[in-house]
């Protein structure tokens, strides 16, 4: 009972304290090396124009504590052939009334990649973006993981299956080419995906045939938005609306490391996830 | 004195934001029986692992009979506590505290972390599923 007063006393005083404490916050020494949401959260507005064909520093998303508003998710129900609906139906999806025991998400069990397009609609904490003469990288802070984006000219493989020299086997983050649509628009187009990640942490599918078109939008020198559609005819009947993403730009241009790692993962999932769950995991 | 003092800070934290509307988790509660909290009094935390996706808090509790019980929950991941005023070594083995736990539906000793309360009257609460009623404390910030 003592505690529990302490508890509605540490409340209350929070509640008529809340502003001292922004102040003591604000007076605070910040290190360089942190990351400090409410930095982001007080840099309001669009603060000035963007500048033209530079997406380039650290930007922060919707899962970064900054205040950045919440992404457009893929259409759905997708419009999926019989195939797509198939491969659909065999993924279960995490959230809701499923457990982390009963999902067959290879992130959730595993720490298995998300592969793109899913690392740029799943756990959007911050990103970095740097520009070279010939290729711009993405960098996700989630997984610690880049992405290569030439902008040199060159054309996408188109061939990811049989035998050859033109042939170009799968990756997780596929082969991708870059190049500005107007003075603030980059626009990202991604071919040979690894078949074996999902699109989505909602279970969309994809092939090996998917080609996957991003639109890098900076309106204001604080705001970029990315707006991603997919064309995968074995699998969708028609080019696929995957949502839309929002970032912020990062006053400090620091963040957070947030990294999954299997052994951990599977300690949480034998000692917790499962024993919650109760039944036998889904393999 | 100075682990008092932040301690107190991440109360002071935590009670702002605990009074923030809930919204919706990230990750389901569906194995959790999210209708009141187990508490368990007197837990001697033996592991407190800052790893992700969900730091795990690892204590045991022993009844009048001498029986021990060895309970396992699950926290929000290490930004989201980060945010809420965690730090890795904010519980220590052999820390005696008591724990507000979400039980899992199983009947299994596992659960979802609701909050801890210090010897000294600190509070510290989940981000995801640390208000008194299940919903976040992290004011609305995204796991």
């Amino acid at each position: 009972m003592r505690n529990m007063c302490s508890g509605i006393i540490v409340s209350a005083a929070s509640m008529l304290l809340l502003p001292a404490l922004v102040i003591a916050q604000d007076d605070a020494p910040r290190s360089p090396w942190k990351y400090y949401p409410e930095e982001v959260r007080a840099n309001e507005g669009p603060g000035g124009p963007a500048p033209v064909h530079d997406i380039t520093g650290t930007w922060v998303g919707e899962s970064s504590g900054g205040g950045v508003k919440r992404l457009i998710r893929p259409e759905t129900p997708p419009p999926l052939t019989e195939l797509g609906q198939r491969l659909f139906d065999s993924h279960i999806v995490e959230g809701g009334d499923v457990s982390v025991s009963e999902t067959n998400d290879p992130h959730y069990r595993y720490c298995d990649p998300f592969g793109f397009p899913r690392n740029m609609n799943d756990q959007i904490r911050s990103m970095t973006i740097a520009t070279m003469p010939d290729r711009t990288f993405v960098m996700l802070k989630f997984m610690n993981i880049w992405r290569e984006i030439w902008t040199d000219g060159r054309e996408l493989p188109t061939t990811f299956r049989g035998r050859g020299p033109d042939v170009h086997d799968p990756t997780y983050n596929g082969y991708s080419v870059g190049y500005w649509e107007d003075d603030y628009t980059f626009v990202v187009k991604t071919t040979g995906l690894d078949p074996g990640t999902w699109a989505t942490e909602w279970g969309h599918p994809h092939s090996i045939d998917a080609v996957v078109t991003e639109r890098f939008h900076r309106s204001s020198q604080n705001d970029l938005t990315v707006t991603t559609t997919m064309v995968d005819p074995r699998l969708y009947t028609r080019e696929v609306q995957m949502g839309e993403v929002y970032f912020r730009w990062s006053p400090r241009q620091t963040f957070f490391d947030f990294t999954c790692v299997p052994s951990t993962v599977q300690r949480y999932l034998e000692e917790m996830a499962d024993p919650a769950g109760g039944g036998d995991p889904v393999p | 004195m100075k682990m008092n003092i932040r301690k107190k800070a991440a109360a002071l934290i935590a009670g702002v934001t605990a009074l923030a509307a809930p919204t919706l988790a990230h990750h389901s509660g569906a194995a959790f029986d999210m209708s009141a909290p187990v508490v368990l009094e007197n837990a001697v935390v033996t592991e407190f692992l800052w790893v992700n996706p969900h730091p795990l808090i690892k204590a045991d509790i022993t009844d009048e009979q001498g029986n021990t019980q060895s309970w396992t929950m699950e926290m929000g991941s290490t930004v989201s506590s980060q945010l809420v005023g965690w730090t890795r070594t904010a519980l220590l083995p052999g820390d005696v505290v008591t724990l507000y736990v979400w039980p899992a539906k199983s009947g299994a000793p596992v659960g979802r972390f609701n909050k801890v309360e210090f010897d000294d009257g600190t509070v510290l609460r989940d981000s995801q599923r640390g208000a008194d009623d299940g919903g976040r404390s992290d004011g609305g910030l995204r796991q």
